[in-house]
């Protein structure tokens, strides 16, 4: 992968780290209401997969969605509208930051831990029977791997062969539970072998391995070779939530010693080396910062929706014009 | 008309609706070969292949999220839960993810799934192979409840449940497959949220649902020649709830018996009682009477489950108590 690409993925991390700062803020100043998932320091998995699909592609996220929104071409107004409850959002406001539906660019998120992979089967399942050139990416934490949805449906893949890429984002904790301690086995990659599918590990701090890895397996997938299972090794900057006692499962060492590791800044270090000139980097920072500010003025000044809203698609109407509203 | 089983009414109603729309499909465990476990399904592999039946893994997690992403792609599946007691394992996909991807998607997205399932005690089962879970599915919304009682019915209201855009919980009785009624050769369909009245009278209504209609029609029968005269009516779709239809008949009465095989507690019943309270509690002589389960598991055997749900004894004597308290009130005034 040339200069220029890691450059344009490095731009794009840039934007998901930037746009994590700018959430968590509002966070703390209470315009964000629900439990708020930072995403620090797993950038290099939402650029690397999440960004190697085309806009008809599936994208099935997690509870931690804003970066995988992103890289995804959301639109960072709705994504950030929605998690403030504003009308402009995803889901009109009503879903809020874990769980939200932008249909048009197939992105699809949701807050109970291990669920998107049963769904997966089934856009899997229509992608293959109606001859679609689409695929479908299944994100999810070493949490998820844990969940009998995640064995049920990485089986009905495997023996449907179903167009899908699971990707599993191993960020070492599920909330407080470290995966050391709650994962049986050594890699959970290893599991991808109980469906005879390959085990495929990748560094998911390093953006080009991970983008590189993407492609080839995504077109595998359109080739009719999927599914396939990945674990990206990566790590949670930050804690689960904002404000998680973090004391009690991980040492400030430890943080600190993967903040050296993180994706940002292998790129950065990357990009110096290969002679680009810091000002460069600097432009790139403030542009972003630039652009957080004026999403930021957009979204607080967006409307609330009404209670209307509020009861207006519970229900598709009857052919006869009925609702079950009523 | 031809008069067939409710089994085969239900094979009707899938072969048609599989005909008429390539991306209606069949999925749940033993469908194909086995033609679903009353053989509901049977024949339709051969018929539409696998694209369209599909045999899946004992997985009623991963297939009811199956349902969840096909749909979203514009296809039509029915799920088929073998017993409705395995639902509990598929309870995520369809209420945390069915029930709410509509909303969530600004009315963009559309769930036109059918959860298909049999519940219900009369094949001496015991307690995991037995319950009336339907309770559950009202309480949340964004779901369809249906539970037919007829073959008329569960083929009218099954290729309604196929054609509508919602998810839709179809609850039949697996006491119910071998009952046989008139089925018209005619395609028919009847709509979701729409109550029938099986039987007319004047001086009590029996609102029943599933397999207490049976039962509630032939006390009604017994009760006629004892000069008591019974309309039943069966809400076919608990939710939406026909109050209309439901309201009608009790207004004209005075009198009601709701009688359900689930557990009265936190139930429909109550639902439906309420309405009733709501709505005519000016034409009650008498306030509304339930006669449901017992608050507990079914037991095993042939004896005890049948003595722990509805009986057309029990619901003799329920009708009798409540017109003959009110022949004593009239005979004290």
């Amino acid at each position: 992968m040339s200069e220029v690409s890691l450059k344009t993925l490095y731009r794009e991390m840039l934007l998901l780290r930037r746009f994590d700062e700018l959430c968590l803020q509002l966070k703390m100043k209470d315009l964000v209401y629900s439990g708020y998932h930072p995403y620090e320091g797993q950038e290099a998995v939402a650029v690397g997969f999440c960004g190697a699909l085309r806009k008809e592609d599936i994208l099935l996220s997690t509870h931690r969605p804003h970066g995988h929104a992103a890289a995804k071409g959301c639109s960072l107004e709705a994504v950030l509208s929605e998690m403030m409850g504003r009308r402009t959002g995803c889901s009109g406001g009503l879903g809020g930051g874990m769980q939200y539906l932008d249909a048009e660019n197939n992105f699809f998120c949701g807050s109970v831990v291990g669920s998107n992979l049963p769904i997966a089967t089934g856009f899997g399942l229509a992608i293959k029977q109606q001859k679609l050139d689409r695929v479908c990416l299944c994100l999810f934490g070493d949490g998820a791997s844990n969940t009998g949805a995640f064995h049920e449906a990485l089986n009905l893949a495997a023996i449907w062969k179903l167009p899908i890429l699971f990707v599993c984002e191993n960020n070492q904790f599920a909330e407080a539970m470290p995966v050391w301690e709650f994962v049986a086995c050594e890699r959970i990659s290893m599991r991808a072998r109980g469906y005879g599918l390959e085990e495929i590990t990748v560094d998911g701090n390093d953006v080009e391995e991970t983008r590189r890895v993407a492609l080839a397996l995504i077109e595998r997938i359109r080739r009719g070779e999927g599914p396939f299972l990945v674990e990206a090794l990566t790590y949670r900057i930050r804690g689960h939530y904002v404000g998680d006692p973090e004391a009690t499962y991980r040492s400030r060492q430890e943080v600190d010693g993967w903040r050296e590791k993180e994706p940002l800044k292998r790129a950065q270090e990357k990009l110096l080396q290969s002679g680009l000139p810091p000002a460069a980097l600097e432009e790139m920072d403030q542009a972003t910062k630039d652009r957080m500010e004026t999403l930021q003025a957009w979204a607080l000044a967006q409307e609330f929706p009404s209670l209307e809203q509020a009861i207006d698609h519970v229900y598709v109407a009857f052919a006869d014009g009925r609702n079950a509203c009523q | 008309m031809p008069v067939i089983t409710f089994g085969e009414a239900i094979r009707q109603a899938y072969r048609e609706e599989m005909r008429r729309d390539k991306n209606v499909f069949l999925m749940g465990e033993d469908v194909g070969r086995w033609g679903s476990l009353y053989r509901s399904s049977k024949g339709l592999l051969e018929e539409f292949g696998p694209e369209q039946v599909k045999d899946t893994p004992i997985s009623e997690a991963a297939i009811a999220g199956c349902a969840v992403g096909s749909a979203v792609l514009g296809m039509r599946p029915i799920v088929e839960i073998m017993y409705i007691d395995f639902i509990t394992i598929a309870m995520d996909q369809i209420v945390n993810h069915a029930a709410k991807w509509h909303q969530l998607s600004n009315g963009k997205v559309r769930l036109p799934i059918v959860f298909k399932t049999q519940g219900g005690a009369g094949r001496r089962n015991s307690s995991q192979h037995s319950q009336s879970l339907e309770n559950w599915f009202v309480n949340v919304p964004g779901l369809i409840t249906v539970m037919p009682s007829s073959p008329y019915d569960v083929k009218g209201l099954l290729k309604s449940a196929v054609r509508d855009d919602n998810p839709v919980v179809f609850i039949e009785h697996k006491a119910l497959y071998f009952e046989k009624g008139e089925v018209p050769e005619d395609e028919y369909l009847i709509p979701l949220g729409k109550a029938d009245i099986k039987r007319p009278g004047k001086d009590l209504t029996i609102i029943a649902t599933s397999w207490m209609v049976l039962f509630a029609l032939r006390a009604a029968e017994n009760l006629r020649e004892q000069g008591i005269s019974c309309e039943v009516v069966d809400p076919r779709t608990l939710w939406p709830l026909d109050k209309e239809t439901l309201v009608r008949s009790v207004k004209k009465t005075g009198l009601c018996l709701v009688v359900t095989e689930a557990p009265a507690e936190g139930g429909w019943s109550g639902e439906a009682s309420s309405v009733i309270h709501e709505h005519c509690f000016r034409e009650l002589r008498k306030p509304v009477k339930r006669l449901c389960g017992l608050r507990t598991g079914i037991p095993y055997g042939p004896v005890l489950e049948r003595q722990v749900i509805p009986s057309e004894a029990s619901i003799m004597h329920a009708a009798r108590e409540l017109v003959s308290v009110e022949t004593k009130v009239d005979d004290g005034n």
